[in-house]
């Protein structure tokens, strides 16, 4: 047993955790065998097609179908109207996060927050372009594209508000009626009387304003619902990918207002998420209605349009940072204020409440305040997307620190040094109240800049400019919080046929859990990580379970394996002891996975042939079958830091990234192969918001201008660097394995760093700051308005 | 109309609407589910195919255009329990997380080689150009064919 008797992780005796093993679900892949959701097809299935809103705001008068309904091979058309006489609730959205560690958001009043209801089709009006109006559905996808185009909704259009500062006035248009404002969540958490009396006596005082935009996941899979229902069974099947099935499958039921164990849902292969696939969509429990309703099997794919019309989004925040320091440059105060743009209903408070619980990163700062708000406005939802809410406190904290070293002319490197928590603090409690478990903080930075060879940054810097480019280095520091949901389980199951079951509930979306759960429990119960295979996708199989996000996987499974490890060595001994007349103290489990006793020695499959045909009774009734569930809320809090280099091309401006540095605390690593592989994924969705991505809406209409690949720019293997990636493993006290996070890590200074590293290369010019994304034209707009000012 | 074309090695003759994409025509009628599609503009590279040996987009090409071609797509790039070069090298590099991706890039980089056997970093990084990675960031993507490249 890898604990010894204390319980304590004994990593002498572990074999296959830590290893950077090939993974097992690759195979599959590499062959185009995998199994994604539009690859499922039923007999004689129907297609589905949504007529959208055109507008991000408007009334609707009045659906005329007639001419749709002539349409050829049109089988039904829905609309709110329909739902409702069907008495199809809404969708129980659960924003605010559920652990007891989470700062508590409000409304203004201190009350429950109005979240706005997600009827499944609206019935009064349309609150973003692209809602889904109309469901059309015809034998074939081109039937019902085409009958699509002659439903005619009459809309009667309606001011609109899309941004934060247009939300947050006055006369300001109202997303919903029900609320007198825009604003739907309204908090302060800290002491703000004391940080006003230290701001208003402190040596220096900075203060800067940031929009962190709105971006989108973009998993290069499409979300996509096939549904049937069988009349005799009463059941309800969908096959649809998302980062838990379980949670889909209670939200779904409570929508239709059905028996959770009518339905069931089949999430195999997940084409990547990001966060845009982990809440329930409208389509889902539309195309199980509906197939029940026409007694058909119903498909749904989502065009990319379509994708970019109504995937949930990102980020979208506002805020103000205040920082004071004293004579020595040590911080004494920080003060934010934060904006949260939820969109046209509040899906997810994640990322404001986890920015909040961060906003003073990984600086021992005395004193803070948070004022954290939220206001609705005519555009998609957002919900947490990787690394919810830390990027963007992440990004005002180490661009305001940069402001102010320039402005006090000192080395940015060293005012982040005076100010870094120290290991011997840990665990540290930060002026919000938040506890960081454990990390080694100026480590990380010494290893960062180990490899960057700032010795020679100038003469690279000449180098450049000799060749036309400007180059510049940026760095950011970075701890960032992984919480989620508080539930797992697990079940373990030895088959006499050589292998262990390993049952999760929690879900993959290429994080690799068939290899690196399979090393946990490999080495927990004596056996190769082949001998283990890890299930998943069926909710008829997996009945609990908390879904991938918040970096919550590999932490809560991993000890949830141990917890049930333990106990299935224990019905092991017992069954040992009941078939072979036995005392269960002289029955010991060793290493090679077998129990012993005198000169006795049987595995685990010999004895699951064994208790075969055994009437077992009691406690004992299970067999080699053990279910364990474990509710953990404590967080854990990963952290590293970022160093990068950026050329920007002196004539047209645009802006390459060059080298790119990230060093990771994961707490433990248990598959070092995916842990890297994580590591730069992560990096490429910060470096893509700060160079490359917004999801943009036209000023004058509120309407997308960024509805397609074309003009919306996830990152190219030709704008990217290869990386050099190290981890810092620094375990967490807080569960038996030591795990932190990955996946999240990488992503949360990237933006920070890189922007960091443009206006470092723009030095000559004096620019403070430049927004992202930056591109070629933003950065042409910054020096050229410079250059106005210095003239005039 | 009629299209007849031979796909992985096998002779295929079926009916198809005039308006079917080959990457759905591969997909909904030949059940070649490898091939996926990922966007409506081209741009993802997720449905590469080679086409008469070529890599193409076959979301940008109708069904009746393939007629009378030969089409390799994922499923037919290895015929035997081992896996080609290419995927074998994808799976020692972890070149692929979530796996959407990886048939087109696999297809894309294999006509790379097929045509440049020696390409540097930058050359991979350009033809790779239209094909779209999420969950990877390229890194080890890259790795994976320049790994294949100095083996051949």
């Amino acid at each position: 047993m890898v604990f010894d008797i204390k319980g304590k992780f004994n990593s002498k005796l572990i074999s296959s955790i830590g290893k950077p093993l090939e993974r097992k679900e690759d195979e599959r892949l590499l062959r185009g065998e995998g199994l994604f959701s539009d690859d499922f097809n039923l007999e004689g299935q129907y297609y589905v097609t949504f007529v959208r809103s055109p507008y991000p705001h408007a009334k609707i008068k009045n659906i005329d179908k007639s001419d749709a309904e002539k349409s050829p091979g049109v089988i039904a058309i829905f609309t709110g109207e329909d739902c409702l006489a069907d008495n199809l609730h809404p969708i129980p959205h659960s924003p605010v996060p559920s652990t007891k560690y989470d700062l508590k958001l409000t409304d203004p009043e201190g009350k429950d927050i109005f979240i706005g209801p997600q009827l499944l089709l609206p019935v009064d009006k349309v609150r973003h372009v692209g809602e889904a109006v109309v469901m059309v559905i015809a034998k074939t996808n081109f039937e019902a594209q085409d009958a699509a185009e002659k439903v005619y909704v009459d809309y009667h259009e309606l001011d609109w508000t899309a941004d934060i500062n247009s939300s947050l006035k006055e006369d300001s248009p109202k997303v919903w009626d029900e609320i007198k404002d825009n604003i739907c969540v309204d908090t302060i958490f800290g002491n703000p009387e004391k940080v006003d009396k230290v701001f208003n006596s402190s040596k220096y005082l900075f203060s800067k304003e940031f929009h962190i935009g709105r971006v989108t996941g973009v998993p290069l899979e499409p979300r996509s619902a096939l549904a049937s229902y069988d009349s005799t069974s009463k059941r309800y099947l969908l096959y649809a990918g998302s980062n838990g099935a379980v949670r889909h499958k209670f939200q779904i039921s409570k929508t239709l207002n059905i028996d959770p164990g009518s339905l069931r849902i089949i999430c195999h292969d997940v084409g990547g998420n990001f966060g845009t696939k982990n809440r329930v969509y409208v389509e889902f429990p539309l195309v199980l209605w509906a197939s029940k309703k026409t007694d058909n099997p119903i498909k749904y794919t989502a065009t990319r349009s379509e994708s970019f019309l109504s995937d949930v989004q990102g980020r979208d925040l506002l805020t103000k940072v205040e920082l004071s320091m004293d004579e020595d440059y040590k911080f004494t105060a920080f003060r934010a204020s934060n904006v949260s743009n939820v969109g046209a209903r509040v899906i997810s408070l994640s990322p404001l409440g986890k920015g909040i619980a961060l906003v003073t990163g990984p600086y021992d700062i005395p004193l803070a305040s948070a004022r954290a708000r939220a206001v609705f406005t005519n555009t998609v939802p957002t919900n947490a997307y990787r690394s919810s809410g830390r990027p963007e406190v992440t990004f005002a904290m180490e661009r305001l620190i940069e402001i102010a070293a320039k402005s006090l002319g000192i080395d940015p490197i060293k005012l982040r040094r005076i100010n870094l928590i120290n290991k011997d603090d840990m665990p540290y409690r930060n002026a919000l109240g938040v506890t960081y478990d454990s990390g080694k903080y100026e480590d990380n930075m010494n290893k960062a800049l180990a490899l960057s060879d700032l010795d020679n940054l100038s003469i690279r810097k000449e180098d450049a400019s000799q060749r036309g480019k400007f180059l510049g280095f940026g760095f950011s520091n970075y701890v960032e919080s992984s919480v989620g949901n508080p539930k797992e389980s697990v079940e373990l199951r030895v088959d006499a046929d050589g292998f262990i079951s390993l049952i999760v509930g929690t879900q993959p979306t290429g994080q690799g859990h068939e290899t690196s759960f399979a090393q946990v429990a490999a080495d927990l119960l004596g056996l190769a990580p082949e001998e283990i295979k890890v299930v998943f996708s069926d909710t008829d199989i997996v009945k609990k379970g908390g879904g991938s996000h918040s970096g919550r996987s590999m932490r809560h499974a991993g000890t949830v394996i141990c917890l049930a490890a333990e106990d299935l060595i224990d019905r092991g001994k017992k069954l040992c002891s009941l078939l072979f007349d036995q005392n269960y103290q002289s029955i010991s489990f060793a290493r090679e996975g077998s129990f012993t006793w005198s000169d006795k020695k049987i595995s685990w499959f010999e004895l699951a042939e064994a208790i075969e045909g055994v009437e077992l009774s009691g406690d004992l009734h299970t067999g080699l079958n053990i279910e364990r569930e474990n509710e953990m809320h404590e967080p854990v809090f990963p952290n590293g830091c970022a160093a990068c280099e950026v050329e920007i091309d002196k004539e047209t401006f645009v802006p390459k990234l060059t080298k790119y540095i990230a060093i990771d605390d994961v707490g433990r690593a248990i598959n070092p192969l995916i842990v890297d592989g994580q590591t730069h994924g992560s990096i490429a969705t910060g470096v893509g918001q700060a160079l490359f991505e917004t999801f943009y809406l036209d000023k004058a209409s509120g309407q997308p201008l960024t509805g397609s690949l074309m003009d919306y720019g996830i990152p190219r293997a030709d704008q990217l660097p290869s990386f050099v990636t190290e981890l810092n493993e620094v375990l967490s006290p807080t569960n038996p394995l030591g795990i932190k996070s990955a996946g999240e890590g990488a992503t949360t200074p990237a933006l920070a760093a890189v922007i960091n590293a443009v206006v470092n290369a723009l030095e000559e010019f004096d620019i403070e700051h430049i927004d992202m994304p930056a591109t070629s034209f933003n950065i042409w707009r910054s020096v050229n308005n410079k250059n106005k000012e210095s003239k005039s | 109309m009629r299209i007849s074309l031979t796909i992985n090695g096998n002779p295929v003759s079926e009916d198809v609407d005039n308006r079917t994409l080959l990457a759905d025509f591969i997909r909904n009628t030949l059940g070649l589910t490898g091939t996926h599609v990922g966007c409506d503009t081209s741009q993802c590279g997720c449905c590469v195919v080679h086409l008469n040996g070529e890599a193409i987009k076959s979301c940008t090409m109708l069904a009746v255009a393939a007629n009378n071609s030969e089409i390799t797509t994922i499923e037919g790039l290895s015929n035997s329990e081992d896996l080609s070069a290419m995927q074998e090298s994808f799976r020692r590099n972890h070149a692929l997380q979530c796996g959407y991706c990886t048939p087109g890039v696999i297809m894309s980089a294999v006509d790379l080689l097929k045509n440049n056997p020696k390409p540097t970093e930058e050359e991979v990084r350009d033809a790779l150009e239209g094909n779209l990675c999420r969950c990877t960031g390229y890194h080890n993507i890259i790795k994976a064919i320049l790994d294949v490249s100095k083996a051949g």
